[in-house]
């Protein structure tokens, strides 16, 4: 059960990932606040974020199952990422 | 053009470019006013290009009034917008159609451009402080604990009840089912002292004084009686705690706010309260707009489904969920009744084609407007904790 | 109200005569608000001068009787006509250039027909894709026209813009997946227009094969009211793989082994350029964690049984590796391809010369090439892009993927797209004349690789439109005698592809 809190729907401070990348939440990264001067960001609650994080990835497992029965995979492990774990 | 369109445009510009700029419509074919009507005119597309065009010069108030109607403010367009569904979190820019319908609203209120059944609607709240939901009856406070009656429910306390207008007054069913199990699983709670709107509806259909009037004597209902905690079962009134009063109260809004379904789900599955009595029933499950598609809750309802034993449930799935709606949102049933109709008609087909027998809801706004269409198509329409209460052996 | 004039020969005399032909004045509509909603698409739009582009009313018709019969009134008049689906198109085909009746078909939604036995559905032009295929869905079958728009643009638009499709290399594209169509002529009479008789035929040698010349005309001849389309066998099973790389030549090797396979079960290969993933790294969860050394992806997807998908993927895995690429990873393979089914651009992607985040329209510029050019005319586009952002600071290069095009025949024909994003708030006249000399330089380039300047989007606004009479070169009069014939009072969405000279 989540209980709202408008004291917890503020993100932590970001955590630098590229030049331009930012991450506050877990995997759900963000843009640099800094590129954002001229379209100003909006005040977004952590449960707003999560609820879009949560239904894109809905969305998408949603367009597999439009097109076709079964995804097939290759089960094999990412040959770029290994690189840079 | 006046200086409160100007104002209102200059505000909601860079939000309205998002849309106009890309001109996807992603959103039309989840708009469930738009799949009945097909005019343009209702797409969200078509209420972020006319900021663009009050910016221009090209379009006033006037001209767009009655298209602004025309929405529930389920949240579908604003989900399934690649400005907010594939990049809305990354950028913390996402598309804010519901927030722009309601400012809409409201400047129709301020230019004199309201609809005449809303404003008959809200004058009545703001006489009788609960919405007239039972139609030529009044409603008042003398009667808006009547569906409590012989359930022994303190007034006051640390966790409060908060009952919905529609459920205190029309659907209390949905209600006394819902405080029954609280009580079964030994949860402590009690009521307000004087409980108005939660004013939600009023800040949908542009009402915005007369919504803050009543978000502010709720609030200070609780303070006066030391509640930390508000329970919401009803999805309207968990967006109006959560969305609209941290806006009207900022930083000292420190209330605990919990959803119903999740809390009744939390008790079922820990045990507290134990779902013995089968229900044979074949059902389908329609996802509340403002549960699904506005605060992303799908799971808890289901698992609550899935805990009932005898029960068969022919599941749809909440992303094909983002296109259904009931209609009964944002002020819509008071002012296109047909619209809401055909809405409601078109997702109660929808479930008749799963050959089920019973049709579940988890919104007591939703179940009016299915109940009637239920009723038409010779499909049950029943809320979830009324059918949780059954196999939890609660008599009514 | 607020006033904006009528710009052809509509007046309230002509609304009321449009009035008594539908019988509902909800679906007859002068108000502004009707009129300015309806007079842009997705692609880049003078917002300085958009007054210009309203029709003067707009039309909501249920049946073809009634847009015959509005037809047949704009030829009494000579009243332009603009037929509008989704209006979803990348380019202008359901954009007004001189007012006119506006024909919107999204109340013709209606399915009229699954057949089951000979494979076909009968729809109104009003209906979307992904809609049509939740029905279909509990038929084992499905409609595979599947643009970057699927989830929103509707049949009608899709055969008035010749459309293209993702699963093409499998499926075919719109033209291929039509069968045939209840079309209204320019001057008002309604015809069934297939390959040869036969509503459900899908070869003839009859007669002229007319079926092609209704689809891709952009809105110029004439308007479908129902269209009769194919049904295939719903996929078992998808499979998607992505492959990376350090330079985009090797890339566009790999391109070529996989698309050269012979591997019937390939829907689509589609080529990614350093550009574009240097332009992904900024707000795309899938590229930015990715290392530098990834600059070109290639990605390829099957459909079909399992029983052939299946042994197939080991080979697309083989062939995919073959030529120094390494595989990006289930997780990319699956979730960005299921991505691509709705992939339009977002305007934040849009950064100015400092690198601000800003909110950009998208104008993607679509050739169709053959394999043998892509890298020559990708360098010349980026460079005339970067030329244009250069000096006018409005601009920005997205980036170049290219796609396979040949329908059932991958190997050899592509759709080549730059995406170009364009901060139109800052549009003036003079940005505007900027850029169409842009995308007048862009389509020159593929003229001169012996291209196509559209392979789906079509030519329809100034800057491609004049090339038109170019690349049709001699058949250029032909096409002009066709339009003449079948539309003699340049009613049908007049002021497109150059189409004007018909009547000089």
């Amino acid at each position: 059960m989540t209980i709202f809190r408008l004291g917890e729907q503020t993100p932590p401070p970001p955590r630098r990932i590229t030049d331009t990348v930012v991450e506050r939440l877990e995997h759900q990264y963000e843009v640099d606040p800094d590129l954002m001067q001229i379209t100003p960001q909006q005040d977004m609650p952590v449960w707003d974020s999560r609820r879009i994080f949560n239904a894109r990835w809905d969305h998408l497992d949603w367009m597999h199952a439009h097109f076709a029965d079964e995804v097939l995979l290759a089960g094999e492990e990412s040959e770029t990422m290994e690189e840079h774990p | 053009m006046g200086d409160q369109e100007l104002e209102f445009a200059e505000r909601w510009r860079d939000n309205a470019y998002g849309c106009f700029s890309s001109g996807h419509k992603f959103c039309r074919e989840v708009c469930p006013v738009m799949q009945v009507t097909r005019n343009e005119n209702h797409t969200p597309t078509a209420f972020h290009a006319s900021i663009v065009a009050m910016e221009k010069g090209l379009l006033n108030v006037e001209d767009v009034a009655d298209d602004f109607v025309h929405c529930t403010q389920c949240g579908a367009c604003e989900l399934r917008c690649p400005n907010t569904l594939m990049t809305g979190d990354f950028y913390r820019h996402r598309t804010r159609t519901v927030d722009v319908v309601k400012a809409m609203r409201a400047l129709m209120v301020e230019t004199g451009n309201e609809q005449e059944a809303w404003k008959l609607w809200n004058e009545r709240l703001a006489l009788d402080h609960n919405e007239p939901v039972l139609g030529d009856t009044r409603v008042s406070q003398e009667h808006v604990a009547d569906w409590a009656i012989g359930l022994d429910i303190p007034v006051g306390g640390q966790t409060l009840l908060f009952v919905d207008c529609e459920a205190a007054f029309f659907r209390t069913s949905y209600t006394r089912a819902f405080a029954q199990l609280l009580q079964k699983a030994g949860v402590e709670f009690g009521l307000m002292r004087e409980q108005w709107c939660c004013g939600g509806p009023a800040a949908e259909m542009g009402y915005q004084d007369l919504a803050l009037k009543h978000a502010t004597h709720n609030v200070e209902d609780w303070r006066a009686v030391g509640a930390t905690r508000i329970i919401a079962p009803d999805p309207h009134d968990f967006i109006a705690f959560t969305e609209d009063y941290p806006k009207y109260f900022g930083e000292a809004y420190d209330f605990e706010i919990v959803l119903g379904v999740e809390l009744i789900n939390d008790l079922v599955k820990g045990g507290r309260i134990e779902l013995t009595q089968p229900v044979e029933r074949t059902v389908t499950y329609h996802d509340p707009c403002r549960l699904n598609k506005r605060k992303g809750v799908h799971e808890a309802p289901r698992e609550l489904i899935r805990a009932i034993p005898g029960i068969t449930f022919k599941d749809v799935d909440r992303v094909t969920q983002w296109s259904y709606c009931s209609g009964g949102g944002g002020g819509l049933p008071v002012a296109k009744p047909e619209i809401t109709k055909e809405i409601s008609r078109r997702r109660v087909a929808k479930a008749a084609e799963l050959e089920v027998d019973t049709l579940i809801s988890a919104c007591p706004w939703s179940e009016r407007p299915l109940s009637e269409a239920g009723h038409e198509a010779n499909l049950g329409v029943m809320d979830l904790f009324e059918l949780v209460a059954v196999s939890a052996g609660i008599e009514p | 109200m607020s006033p904006v004039a009528f710009k052809s020969a509509v007046d309230d005399h002509v609304v009321e005569e449009l009035r008594a032909i539908i019988g509902d004045d909800a679906r007859v509509r002068p108000d502004q608000s009707s009129r300015a909603f309806r007079s842009r698409v997705p692609a880049p739009f003078p917002v300085h001068r958009w007054a210009e582009h309203y029709p003067d009313v707009v039309i909501l018709p249920k049946t073809a009787i009634e847009v015959s019969e509005v037809v047949k009134l704009a030829n009494r008049h000579k009243i332009p006509i603009v037929p509008r689906a989704g209006g979803t198109g990348l380019s202008d085909g359901a954009v007004p250039l001189r007012g006119g009746i506006m024909i919107d078909c999204k109340l013709m939604n209606q399915i009229h027909e699954i057949d089951l036995v000979d494979r076909t559905v009968t729809v109104g032009p009003g209906i979307n894709m992904l809609k049509l295929n939740e029905e279909l869905k509990q038929h084992g079958v499905i409609y595979p026209d599947d643009p970057a728009s699927y989830p929103c643009s509707l049949v009608g638009g899709r055969i008035g813009t010749g459309g293209w499709s993702l699963l093409g290399a499998r499926y075919g594209h719109t033209r291929d997946l039509v069968i045939s169509m209840e079309v209204v002529l320019p001057t008002g009479e309604i015809v069934e227009i297939a390959e040869g008789g036969g509503r459900k035929l899908r070869k003839s040698s009859t007669g002229l094969t007319l079926k092609q010349l209704f689809t891709g005309h952009q809105g110029t001849l004439g308007i479908t009211t129902q269209a009769t389309l194919e049904l295939v066998p719903r996929p078992e099973v998808e499979f998607a793989a992505f492959f990376a790389f350090d330079e985009y030549i090797k890339a566009w090797e790999t391109t070529g082994i996989l698309t050269k396979s012979g591997l019937a079960t390939i829907a689509g290969v589609v080529l990614f350029d350093e550009k574009k993933i240097e332009y992904l790294r900024r707000d795309d969860e899938a590229y930015i964690p990715q290392p530098d050394t990834v600059n070109a992806v290639v990605a390829v997807a099957m459909y079909g049984r399992r029983c052939e998908v299946e042994p197939a993927s080991k080979e697309i895995m083989r062939l995919g590796k073959s030529n120094t690429g390494k595989y990006l990873g289930d997780e990319i393979s699956a979730g960005d391809w299921a991505s691509r089914h709705d992939r339009y651009a977002t305007p934040l992607h849009g950064r100015d010369l400092d690198g601000q985040a800003v909110l950009m329209s998208w104008h993607c510029e679509d050739a169709a090439l053959n394999y043998s050019v892509l890298p020559q005319v990708r360098e010349e586009w980026h460079a005339i892009v970067a030329r244009y952002r250069e000096r006018y600071g409005i601009f920005d290069d997205w980036g170049m993927f290219a796609y396979t095009s040949g329908a059932h025949k991958p190997w050899a024909d592509y759709l080549v797209e730059i995406d170009v994003g364009i901060w139109e708030q800052k549009l003036n006249d003079e940005y505007w004349a900027a850029w169409v000399d842009c995308k007048r330089e862009i389509a020159q380039v593929s003229l001169k690789y012996g291209g196509s300047i559209t392979a789906c989007h079509g030519a329809t606004r100034e800057g491609d439109a004049d090339l038109v009479p170019e690349e049709m070169g001699s058949a250029w009069p032909v096409v002009k005698a066709i339009k003449r014939a079948l539309d003699p009072n340049n009613v049908m969405n007049p002021g497109k592809q150059s189409l004007d000279e018909a009547y000089e």
